[in-house]
């Protein structure tokens, strides 16, 4: 599998960035997109992230719905309130059509219900990309 | 009459003699002398013979010797009485003479006979009687004829002859001497029988008076002894009357016919304060008889002393009398008439009944208190709201106030034939019993038991009986109370809960089911989610090339983690929800604790809550059922992240404590920072359907409530000094019974069974 590169045929990786109470789901996927070819950082929260200082390198957003603090799509709010657009794909363990309706019109690109398979997370990354 | 022939001594029968003595030769002569000699001789001798005889009897004797001596053929006597002037007479009839004419007409014939010469001395005749010729010749006895007449005939013609006449005349002379003598002597016994008779009759009138005479003398000594001691008696009766007049107690007052006093005894001088002397000769009515009461006084002793009638006499009176000092006093009076001659008397006995008066009055009082009180207390045991029956200590009743007999359906009078154990369901009558027993037996002093009664009617009524016994007084024995209540509304209200509550419950576990199932979900997905990812990575990394064998064992090493992670999340559930009845069992509050918190442990991080734990280390395992405990648990941990799903300004802290609580109990306490309650809504939280959320059933609180009380134990709420609340419960390290919510008698003040 090819790797993502970046636009202008910059060697620099594209940077995804998982927020994620969950540990477990912070050690695994980062693994798993970097097997994709990105660059991958992880944050225990909302507010972690908004303060690392690697919004601007972020393309792509993958969000937990429900956390301690600022949740989901707390963040997503914050971000469009900020001008930040960065595509979001959002995964939740909890099957809820209302958010995801809520969360898909205030314009995510994705919403994937855990547990989800690696292909399911490309094609949504490449719908992400390609949307923005 | 009766013709005896008697034997006569000396007579001697000869033949008939020849019809003309005249021409007898001299021989014959001689011999007829001799004869007449002989029959002299014979008659001289008949004095001896008839010596002694009756009269009757001489003329008998006499008259057989001369019908024989001289061969008559009848001969008659005829007797003059010289005492009494009757006549006798007797007939002698020859038995050889062949006469046939009956002895009346002979007696007839010499009537005739004789009345021709009233003299007595006829001469003699020849008369004819029937057939035959008869010479009668009369004889007079006496002189004169004045003893009376014998009458001789015979049919001889030469009758009466020379010695005929001779013999005959002797033999009158020798009849008239003896009848004579026979009459002296009758005479002379007569009068001798006279002079006895009289003798004896004097004699016998004089015994009689000296009969009388002693018997008189004897009754004057009995009378002149029972006088003297009527006289003695009298005296002593006197003296003791006077002692008893002067040494009684009571008044005595005596009054002659005007009403004046006569007798003032010492107890009248005593009690009434006049001195005897100053009063006698006074007038009743102005010593002692209140002035009020004087004219009727007057009046009454004036009635009665014309017209006997009284309304006062020999009654018992009570009335007033007048003190010497003025006083009046209350007394007895009772007047009775001294029986006696003369004018009338009267004694009045008076008794200072002050005392009395005093004494029947504090006992009306107190019979009025006593009345009192016991129409209060009749009053309150009537109009109790409660039932109060009293029984003896076989259970029978005694007495039972309306309010009971209502509950059963029994009046009082049909209960009075029953014990209460006789109107007990069968299931209750023992533990009854033994609860008597012991009560009975001073083991305890009162007991409740809330039982079934059997109502008249059939229908089943639950009561709740407080029972205890009254002690026994001098004349009541003890008995037993029951204070009794018809709490069979509050029965089905308790069952129709029960009910409720197990079906609330089953709600509550499925709601909390279906609460947990999201939190188990996310628990479960989130360990899956990794096993997934980290699987994927490996295949890509193995993929590679060249492949990425480091990375793929690490990939590998995280999915072995999550997938036992997830089956600890299982296993989790499995305990708290494999159990289906409450069970209790000896388990560590803490660690179900614990075990609550790691299922939801996830859930709270998200909702961005702070958990803390202080978890005593000494704290004693408790009896209970696990799951429900950890149901409770998590329900109150579930309700404190939900407070403060809107806290922004503060941080959301949750924080658990357990600890050791008064009377060997253990706490659990859930403290949140979040919008916590007010006063109003204390009590209302705990409510069945009471809920602040919009998507809550509002059953949660309510429900572990019920558990904790099933526990034995208590849930509550207080509101924290700062922001938020405080839910906690206690619960007992050990209980009795978890099942059973109820004890069905509480045995309040037990003596033995302390243990």
């Amino acid at each position: 599998m090819e790797s993502p590169k970046g636009r202008g045929g910059n060697e620099r990786l594209l940077l995804s960035v998982v927020v994620d109470d969950d540990e477990s789901v912070r050690e695994s996927l980062p693994d798993l997109l970097r097997e994709f070819g990105f660059a991958a950082r992880a944050f225990s929260s909302a507010e972690e992230f908004l303060s690392s200082g690697c919004l601007d390198e972020t393309s792509c957003l993958i969000l937990d719905i429900a956390m301690p603090g600022m949740s989901g799509p707390d963040l997503q709010h914050e971000l469009k309130c900020r001008g930040r657009e960065i595509p979001i794909i959002f995964i939740t363990g909890q099957k809820d059509d209302a958010v995801r309706a809520r969360v898909l019109k205030q314009g995510a690109s994705g919403f994937l219900l855990k547990p989800f398979s690696d292909s399911d997370l490309l094609a949504a990354i490449k719908t992400a990309l390609h949307s923005t | 009459m009766n013709f005896v022939n008697a034997g006569l001594i000396g007579a001697i029968p000869q033949p008939r003699p020849n019809m003309n003595p005249q021409v007898q030769d001299p021989a014959q002569e001689v011999k007829r002398l001799q004869r007449c000699i002989n029959n002299l001789v014979s008659l001289l001798a008949l004095p001896a013979v008839w010596s002694g005889n009756e009269p009757s009897q001489i003329v008998q004797i006499l008259l057989d010797t001369l019908l024989r001596m001289l061969d008559l053929d009848f001969i008659c006597a005829r007797l003059k009485d010289p005492v009494d002037a009757g006549l006798l007479e007797i007939v002698r009839v020859s038995d050889s003479h062949r006469l046939s004419i009956p002895l009346q007409d002979i007696s007839r014939a010499l009537n005739t006979w004789l009345e021709v010469d009233g003299r007595g001395s006829p001469p003699a005749i020849r008369h004819r009687f029937g057939d035959e010729d008869i010479s009668i010749f009369p004889v007079p006895l006496g002189v004169d004829g004045d003893s009376g007449i014998i009458v001789v005939g015979s049919g001889r013609l030469d009758f009466p002859g020379q010695t005929d006449s001779l013999l005959l005349s002797v033999a009158a002379n020798q009849a008239s001497i003896g009848l004579q003598e026979a009459r002296l002597l009758a005479e002379q016994k007569r009068i001798a029988d006279e002079l006895d008779r009289r003798v004896a009759e004097r004699t016998g009138a004089l015994a009689q008076a000296n009969e009388e005479l002693k018997k008189e003398i004897d009754g004057r000594k009995l009378a002149e002894e029972r006088l003297l001691r009527e006289e003695r008696e009298l005296k002593r009766s006197e003296v003791h009357k006077a002692a008893i007049v002067d040494s009684s107690a009571d008044c005595i007052v005596a009054i002659d016919h005007e009403g004046r006093i006569t007798e003032f005894n010492p107890a009248a001088e005593q009690t009434l304060g006049h001195r005897r002397n100053d009063v006698v000769g006074k007038h009743l009515a102005d010593v002692i008889i209140p002035s009020s009461l004087r004219e009727k006084h007057r009046m009454g002793f004036a009635r009665y002393l014309t017209t006997g009638a009284s309304r006062v006499l020999g009654r018992r009176l009570e009335m007033t009398a007048l003190c010497a000092d003025g006083r009046e006093i209350p007394v007895e009076l009772t007047i009775t008439r001294i029986p006696q001659d003369g004018p009338l008397a009267f004694t009045g006995y008076i008794r200072d009944i002050t005392e009395r008066k005093r004494s029947e009055d504090s006992l009306r009082m107190a019979h009025a208190q006593v009345v009192r009180s016991e129409e209060r207390w009749r009053s309150v045991f009537e109009n109790s709201a409660v039932g109060v029956a009293l029984t003896d200590l076989n259970g029978r009743f005694i007495a039972t106030n309306l309010v009971y007999q209502k509950m059963l359906g029994y009046t009082d009078d049909e209960l009075q034939q029953l014990t209460f154990l006789d109107i007990t369901l069968e299931e209750d009558v023992e533990e009854n019993r033994t609860l008597i027993g012991e009560l009975l037996d001073e083991k305890r002093q009162q007991f409740q038991i809330e039982k079934q009664y059997r109502r008249k009617d059939g229908q089943p009524v639950w009561m709740r009986n407080n029972v205890s016994v009254v002690p026994g007084t001098e004349r009541v024995p003890r008995f037993l109370m029951a204070l009794s209540e018809d709490v069979t509304q509050r029965k089905l209200w308790e069952e129709a809960l029960a009910k409720a509550r197990s079906e609330l419950a089953k709600v509550a576990r499925i709601t909390s089911l279906g609460v947990l199932t999201a939190s188990i979900a996310h628990e479960i997905n989130q360990p899956l989610s990794g096993i997934i990812t980290n699987a994927g990575t490996c295949l890509r990394m193995l993929s590679a090339d060249p492949p990425n064998v480091d990375g793929a064992q690490e990939t590998v090493r995280r999915t072995i983690r999550d997938g036992n992670r997830a089956s600890n999340v299982i296993t989790r559930l499995r305990t708290l929800y494999s159990k289906k009845e409450p069970s209790p069992e000896s388990m560590d509050l803490n660690d179900a604790t614990r075990e609550v918190v790691a299922l939801t442990s996830s859930d709270l991080q998200r909702a961005g809550v702070m958990l803390r734990y202080e978890l005593a280390d000494d704290l004693p395992p408790v009896v209970g059922d696990r799951t429900q405990l950890q149901q409770v648990i998590l329900n109150l941990l579930r309700n404190a992240a939900d407070a403060m799903g809107t806290t922004d300004d503060r941080p959301r802290e949750l924080l658990i404590r357990t600890q050791r609580d008064e009377g060997n109990q253990v706490r659990l306490s859930v403290k949140d920072s979040g919008v916590g309650f007010t006063p109003q809504t204390a009590e209302k939280i705990f409510d069945p359907f009471y809920t602040t959320k919009t998507d809550g059933m509002g059953i949660g609180l309510s429900i572990s409530r019920s558990i904790i009380e099933a526990h034995q134990g208590r849930l509550w709420a207080t509101p924290n000094d700062g922001p938020g609340a405080t839910f906690s419960f206690a619960i007992p390290c050990t209980f009795e019974g978890l099942s059973e919510t109820e004890t069905r008698v509480n045995r309040s003040e037990p003596a033995t069974d302390a243990a």
